[in-house]
């Protein structure tokens, strides 16, 4: 489902939106810090800071639909929908793998912002302790602005 | 009602990219990143409509949308609930919106090739500040 | 408000809104006092003078000093096209002036064709957008390469805010602040560009109305009445602006070379040529013309072609003057020897596209064959350019070989003293 490329783009430093609705199809955000793309090509983890989890996971619980948005700063951007499997309080090696994405992050939004901007948007977001949320991805559409913007890819 | 705060305004110039999540009728979310979100009035924000997207076309189903801002000035996060009210093609939203996108346009070589097909118009429903969700700005360790 | 987060930090959340709601207020307050000195300052000093460059020193100064704008531009609109033109600017390494931007180019010609007030704090991101939209686009194939305008101002700049200036709906012009760092401007910036503006249009608009009618009655000493008026209204093409690609063309000749070449030894022409040619040649590299062609004793010599120069009229017409002179010195040397020679020189410009060369080239040789002896004679357009560095005596009009018309011509008789 998730070729090499993407599981690269999703390791890399993007921004991470959540998209969750309750039983009612009113939508809500979260926003994430750090994602993993597992073996199995199927599944998908993303870091969410425990203070803005518990709205998500209300969500995930009741109906399961989840979308997750990733976009980098060369506006090259994907949109993997799918349903809810778990979640899990973070660990060390989700902190760590958390900690070196922000790092990415910092680089690559340097290429577009000032100092003052950069740091406080890569690093000056609260990571832990933070909600493990593993997802199946079901569809994967290519969201990057432009000529294919909207098609299904898997 | 009054619900945007002036502070706001900052998180509506198109400095940090923002996001909006929408709902299909059949149940599956969406979620879409957005250069800017307009400020309309102190109840009101504007999207622009490019092409008929998934965003569109869901709000046109099931109007509710969910907007997130960040301040580039404080780096606080906004969660808006927003509901579709309507499209408007003309008027003083449209024209400061389609100003915007000629002038940059024309900056890149794409002046009549890129234009702004209309301007969506959303209530505000609730706004909320997350202040639990930042690392205060001299606390912020790493990094070169 | 919006909802905080739980107390007591909802509690000091809340202490901290109502205090930067209470400074920021102050802020306002002040500025607001700031904005009734501004007005006074801006509107007397503007009001009492008619000179363009003096008004628009002053609204940008009071800008920079009073309001903070540290980057700041005036464009005005071309009388008779859909164009501005840049026409002061402060905060730039380059002023850039005499910089042209069209109607729906960039920010400035958006607003300029709406006549609206726009403001942009996110250039960077907004660019960088559509310029990836636009490589998908190229990559698909679905437009091919297309140049964007080069615009005056900031090449990096994030946030941009511009104002049309307007006399009753009328647009005179642009005026523009600019920054490096993103969302720099407010709602206030825009209230006082606003007031800032108002003030302005009508001063500049009136310095302006002033500089054109000084301009006519400037041009009409030279050209016919018709076409004095023309070129003020944009009907004509106005000689007095710097076009691009319009060459000046200097001829130069001997009198009475022929007649010594004939009765000299070979070796005292050579020597006399070689003297006159290394003479000449300096003062062509230091005005930084082209010497194009030389037959002997005569010289065709172009300027702004192919080396640009900003007034080639002027170039030509000092080395003309200069060259006399230096000509005079060597005659004294050679009329001691018997030899009786003079300069005679004629210059014309006009566009170097193809065909005109022909014409300008021919006008400055008709001319240069018309002088006499130690005359430098001009067209009326080169005439009308050096008005301020050169006295002159009107001559003709010429019936000259090639030309439809017979035209008037100018003797240049010396460098105006104060020069």
């Amino acid at each position: 489902m998730i070729s090499d490329q993407l599981v690269e783009f999703l390791h890399g430093p993007s921004f991470l939106h959540l998209g969750t609705r309750d039983a009612d199809l009113r939508p809500a955000h979260t926003a994430a810090v750090g994602a993993v793309a597992h073996d199995d090509r199927r599944t998908v983890t993303v870091f969410v800071p425990a203070a803005r989890a518990g709205r998500a996971l209300e969500h995930l619980r009741q109906n399961g639909r989840v979308a997750l948005g990733a976009g980098q700063m060369s506006h090259e951007a994907y949109q993997f929908k799918g349903t809810f499997l778990s979640s899990r309080p973070t660990d060390e090696a989700d902190i760590a793998r958390q900690e070196a994405f922000r790092l990415r992050f910092l680089d690559s939004l340097r290429q577009g912002y000032p100092e003052e901007i950069a740091r406080p948007l890569s690093l000056g977001f609260a990571y832990r302790p933070g909600v493990a949320i593993t997802f199946r991805v079901e569809e994967i559409f290519r969201q990057t602005p432009g000529p294919g913007a909207g098609e299904k890819l898997a | 009602m009054a619900l945007l705060p002036e502070e706001i305004k900052p998180a509506m110039q198109g400095v940090i990219p923002s996001d909006v999540v929408t709902c299909a009728r059949d149940g599956t979310p969406n979620t879409t990143a957005i250069s800017q979100v307009y400020y309309v009035d102190a109840d009101h924000v504007a999207l622009s409509h490019q092409f008929f997207n998934k965003t569109v076309r869901n709000v046109r189903e099931n109007p509710r949308a969910a907007v997130w801002l960040i301040s580039p000035k404080t780096f606080d996060s906004w969660d808006l609930e927003v509901e579709f009210e309507r499209s408007e093609t003309s008027g003083p939203v449209f024209e400061t919106m389609d100003m915007q996108v000629e002038a940059i346009a024309s900056m890149v070589g794409m002046k009549g090739i890129f234009k702004l097909r209309a301007a969506d118009i959303y209530r505000v429903i609730s706004v909320t500040k997350n202040v639990d969700e930042r690392i205060p700005l001299g606390e912020i360790a790493g990094g070169r | 408000m919006g909802a905080e987060g739980t107390d007591p930090l909802g509690l000091r959340e809340q202490i901290a809104e109502n205090q930067r709601t209470i400074d920021r207020l102050n802020r306002e307050l002040a500025k607001k006092s700031d904005e009734v000195r501004i007005i006074q300052q801006i509107s007397s000093a503007i009001t009492s003078t008619l000179d363009l460059d003096h008004v628009l020193e002053i609204v940008l100064g009071a800008m920079d000093r009073v309001l903070g704008f540290q980057h700041s531009m005036i464009l005005l609109k071309d009388p008779a096209a859909e164009r501005l033109r840049l026409f002061a600017s402060r905060g730039y390494d380059a002023p850039g002036l005499g910089a042209e931007v069209g109607f729906g180019e960039g920010v400035i010609g958006v607003v300029a064709e709406r006549k609206r007030m726009m403001r942009v704090g996110n250039l960077g991101m907004s660019r960088s957008y559509l310029r990836s939209v636009r490589a998908r686009m190229e990559a698909t194939g679905q437009m091919g390469a297309v140049e964007s305008a080069s615009l005056p101002g900031l090449p990096d700049a994030q946030s941009q805010l511009a104002l049309p200036l307007l006399v009753k709906d009328r647009l005179v012009g642009v005026l523009v602040v600019e920054s490096p760092r993103p969302n720099a401007f407010d709602e206030l910036d825009e209230l006082l560009l606003g007031i800032v503006g108002n003030q302005a249009a009508t001063a500049i608009d009136n310095a302006r109305s002033y500089q054109l009618v000084e301009k006519l009655s400037r041009l009409k000493r030279f050209f016919s009445p018709q076409l004095a008026e023309a070129i003020v209204t944009g009907g004509a093409d106005d000689p007095l602006k710097t076009h691009r690609r319009e060459v000046t063309v200097v001829f130069l000749d001997l009198r009475g070379f022929t007649a010594f070449a004939e009765t000299s030894e070979p070796e005292e022409v050579m020597g006399v040529l070689r003297e006159y040619h290394a003479e000449m040649g300096s003062l062509i590299l230091s005005h930084e013309g082209t010497l194009e062609r030389f037959t002997g004793d005569g010289m065709m010599i172009f300027f702004n072609d192919p080396t640009p120069v900003p007034d080639p009229a002027e170039r030509a017409v000092r080395m003309a003057v200069a060259m006399r002179e230096r000509v005079a010195t060597l005659l004294g040397k050679w009329r001691k020897r018997g030899y009786d020679l003079a300069l005679g020189v004629g210059i014309a410009e006009g566009y170097a596209t193809i065909g005109a060369i022909g014409t300008v080239t021919n006008l400055a040789a008709r001319l240069c064959g018309e002088a006499r002896g130690g005359q430098i004679l001009v067209s009326a357009r080169v005439a009308a350019e050096v008005e301020d560095l050169v006295e002159t005596e009107e001559v003709g009009p010429l019936a000259l070989k090639g030309l439809t018309k017979p035209i008037l011509a100018f003797d240049i008789l010396r460098l105006k003293s104060r020069v």
